[in-house]
């Protein structure tokens, strides 16, 4: 039996943004309608979490191992990152992509709804499940960021013929994602020693992690180098996040993964 | 539209930058792709102790020694630089989507595909040398900036020297591994282990399982179509939990469990608590369809090893079954013999591996035909001598990890990049970069 329906409160949580968004539309000047506004983000984040804190404590385990838990997560974290950008920098329409790509992978979950069972594998049942799966899944909100900002750049440029985008944005986007990710590969890796008795294993979900680490190490590099080459760099960033994807969703069906342990349940 | 005009120098004039540096990695992997088919392919074991020690000591000294001695020269100034660095990786890269995407050790892979080794991809040719170059430009860049050491430098130590050690020890520590399996049985001493090939070795030390664990969820109620024992369609979602007086709902049927067992054995026409071997789950459930009054009343289990699944069948092509459990924890408790200490009892569980004379013991598998019952239990020995250094590259991983997220992206500013300050649009003007290969018209 689900421990109860998260349904309604995904729903609840999506409005909450699409309210926030229409009333951060109102010009600055009116402060309580702004106050309001945030008001109305912050919740729909808090809605999240709680859905996720009461899926935990209903199976009884972390809700972090099927594809649709994870979708939750970052389904959270975007929004969650997309407004830490918007306080930080003033991008307000990184508050619109986070929350609309954020709405697109809860709809995933609204569409296919799952069977929450409390059963975890023996292997999964570690101190390092938690840490691993949520820095992953951070850092994959975090460079999301990233990719819409690569995204709107090249629009602009190839669109637009405009000057260059804010590529400071997406450098500091990827120096914090990328530190996610590291963090998430490693701990996988001293994970992977304790449960299956080798650090790596050349898996098809380690060798497309890999991968995923190796583009953005390449773009922060290529960044270094060429500061003034900007489109070539918005093209990393963007093929970076395709291989991201693929790591995330699409290892399940590859072929290299015909018999690959990490594969998440469907 | 402000666009630079670029003036390249001819190939091979230095200082040397992107185009010799694509030409090596194409040259490495033509190089590769013959020595593969030419010579087949690695034996991983060549490089077992000491052999791996004194690769890591010749590299390492000749990426040290070429950079005191021959800084200047076009290649080693070159290797130490980004163009080299995104060769290299583009080239690594490449044949790891190569591994990404082809199933690894497959014998069954095309002819073609098994000769130019991309089947078993971290034993060819192309690999190695991909990674030779991928080390060197990696070392060379590492040692720049480690001699002369300045305090600033940190963070990108932390980050490149850990990765260097990381992959170092990885690679050439990969044939000191030793895996071995240990079959344990109840009241056997045992100190024999084999290896993958089936090589029997003797170990330092012995086992004998005093006792065999296994924990399980509970199983679950499932509608299925009797013939197939298919998951009836549409009702997939409504598996649910099975425990005493659990009720639930599958298709036009609800489901009332009044007596859950999770161990027990047939007696006559229903099935009695006991904890004796051969014991599995069943329950007494009771079924209501929807919209009817009659229900019907009967036990389900899916069967031991000692004693058949039963269903309850529901109409013509449906019965509810209950689905086998799976396991929650299965460890094995066992005396432990060890050439340094007394004999003593010890747990090894799945993510929980017990450490003995330089050895990791590992809970790796059972008897699977008996289930919680099983009395034999497989533990899997490893020992890996280059862990530490692995670790240590680890740790200092981590440790630049989280210093660069700290400190953000600043500005290189020994190397001749310009100014310390933002990566505002006046970076993006090539004739500030000094080594770069471009000046402005
Ligand atoms: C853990 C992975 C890595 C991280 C986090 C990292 C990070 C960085 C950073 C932040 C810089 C800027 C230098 C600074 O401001 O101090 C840099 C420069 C550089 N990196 Fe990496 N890097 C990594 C791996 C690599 C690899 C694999 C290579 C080579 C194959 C490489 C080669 C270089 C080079 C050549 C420079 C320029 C150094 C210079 O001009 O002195 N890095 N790296």
């Amino acid at each position: 039996m689900p421990p109860f329906d998260p349904q309604l409160y995904t729903i609840a949580a999506i409005s909450c943004w699409m309210i926030a968004l229409v009333l951060f539309a109102v010009p600055r000047r009116y402060t309580p309608v702004h106050f309001l506004a945030h008001c109305s983000y912050i919740s729909g984040i808090l809605i999240l979490a709680a859905v996720a804190a009461i899926l935990w404590y209903g199976m009884d385990r972390a809700p972090l191992r099927t594809l649709g838990e994870t979708r939750l997560w970052y389904g959270m974290f975007l929004p969650l990152i997309g407004y830490a950008v918007y306080l930080r920098w003033d991008y307000r329409w990184m508050l619109h992509y986070a929350s609309i790509v954020s709405a697109v992978f809860l709809g995933i979950n609204l569409l296919n709804p799952e069977n929450y069972d409390r059963d975890l594998m023996p292997a999964l049942q570690s101190p390092w499940f938690v840490p691993h799966v949520i820095v992953y899944i951070f850092a994959y909100a975090v460079l999301a960021a990233s990719a819409i900002v690569a995204v709107k750049g090249l629009i602009l440029h190839y669109r637009h013929h405009e000057k260059l985008p804010e590529l400071h944005l997406a450098d500091n986007l990827v120096y914090i994602g990328f530190g996610f990710l590291t963090m998430g590969l490693l701990f996988g890796a001293l994970w992977g020693k304790e449960a299956w008795g080798h650090y790596w294993t050349w898996d098809p979900k380690e060798t497309w992690a890999f991968l995923t680490w190796i583009v953005y190490l390449a773009y922060m590099h290529h960044r270094i180098h060429r500061p003034g080459q900007v489109t070539g760099s918005l093209w990393i960033l963007s093929l970076a996040f395709i291989i991201l994807l693929i790591c995330w969703f699409g290892v399940n069906y590859l072929p290299s993964a015909a018999d690959s342990v990490h594969v998440y349940t469907r | 539209m402000n666009r630079n005009h670029k003036i390249r120098t001819p190939v091979w004039v230095p200082p040397w930058g992107y185009a010799e540096g694509w030409l090596i990695s194409i040259g490495l992997l033509a190089v590769g792709l013959l020595l593969q088919v030419f010579g087949g392919g690695l034996n991983p074991n060549a490089l077992s102790w000491p052999v791996n020690m004194y690769i890591a000591l010749i590299f390492n000294g000749l990426l040290i020694s070429a950079y005191l001695c021959a800084g200047n020269t076009p290649l080693v100034s070159w290797l130490g630089r980004v163009p080299a660095a995104i060769c290299s990786i583009t080239l690594v890269t490449l044949l790891v989507l190569v591994m990404g995407l082809i199933l690894q050790d497959d014998d069954s892979a095309l002819p073609w595909i098994r000769r130019i080794g991309f089947s078993s991809m971290t034993n060819s040719w192309p690999f190695l040398l991909s990674m030779m170059y991928f080390m060197a430009a990696l070392g060379m860049a590492t040692v720049k900036r480690i001699f002369p050491y300045r305090k600033k430098n940190l963070c990108f130590i932390l980050n490149h020297l850990g990765l260097y050690i990381v992959v170092t020890g990885g690679l050439l520590g990969s044939a000191d591994i030793d895996r071995r399996l240990m079959e344990l049985r109840q009241g056997e001493i045992i100190w024999l282990a084999s290896d993958d090939d089936g090589h029997v070795h003797e170990m330092p030390l012995a086992m004998e399982l005093i006792r065999f664990e296994k924990e399980e969820y509970h199983p679950k109620a499932a509608l299925i179509e009797t013939d197939t024992h298919r998951i009836a369609a549409g009702t997939d979602l409504d598996i649910f939990e099975i425990d005493t007086a659990v009720s639930g709902n599958l298709g036009n049927w609800k489901i009332d469990v009044i007596n859950f067992h999770s161990l027990s054995i047939p007696v006559d026409d229903r099935y009695e608590p006991v904890l004796d071997i051969g014991a599995g789950p069943a329950a007494f459930v009771r079924v209501t369809r929807a919209g009817f009054d009659e229900n019907i009343t009967g036990w389900i289990t899916c069967g031991s090893f000692a004693f058949p699944h039963q269903l309850l069948e529901l109409d013509d092509n449906h019965s509810l079954a209950m689905t086998v459990p799976r396991a929650s924890a299965y460890r094995s408790q066992v005396m432990l013999y060890t050439p340094d200490d007394k004999p003593m009892i010890v747990t090894i569980e799945v993510n929980k591996p017990y450490s003995a004379s330089g050895w990791k013991l590992y809970q790796y598998s059972y008897d699977d035909r008996f289930g919680r019952w099983s009395r034999t239990s497989i533990i899997e020995a490893i020992r890996d001598p280059w862990l530490p250094v692995v670790y240590t590259g680890v740790f200092m991983m981590l440790a630049g990890a989280l210093y660069l997220m700290f400190k953000g992206k600043t500005r290189v500013n020994n190397v001749g990049y310009g100014k310390s300050g933002s990566m505002g649009p006046e970076m993006s003007n090539p004739a500030k970069l000094q080594n770069v290969k471009s000046i402005q018209e």
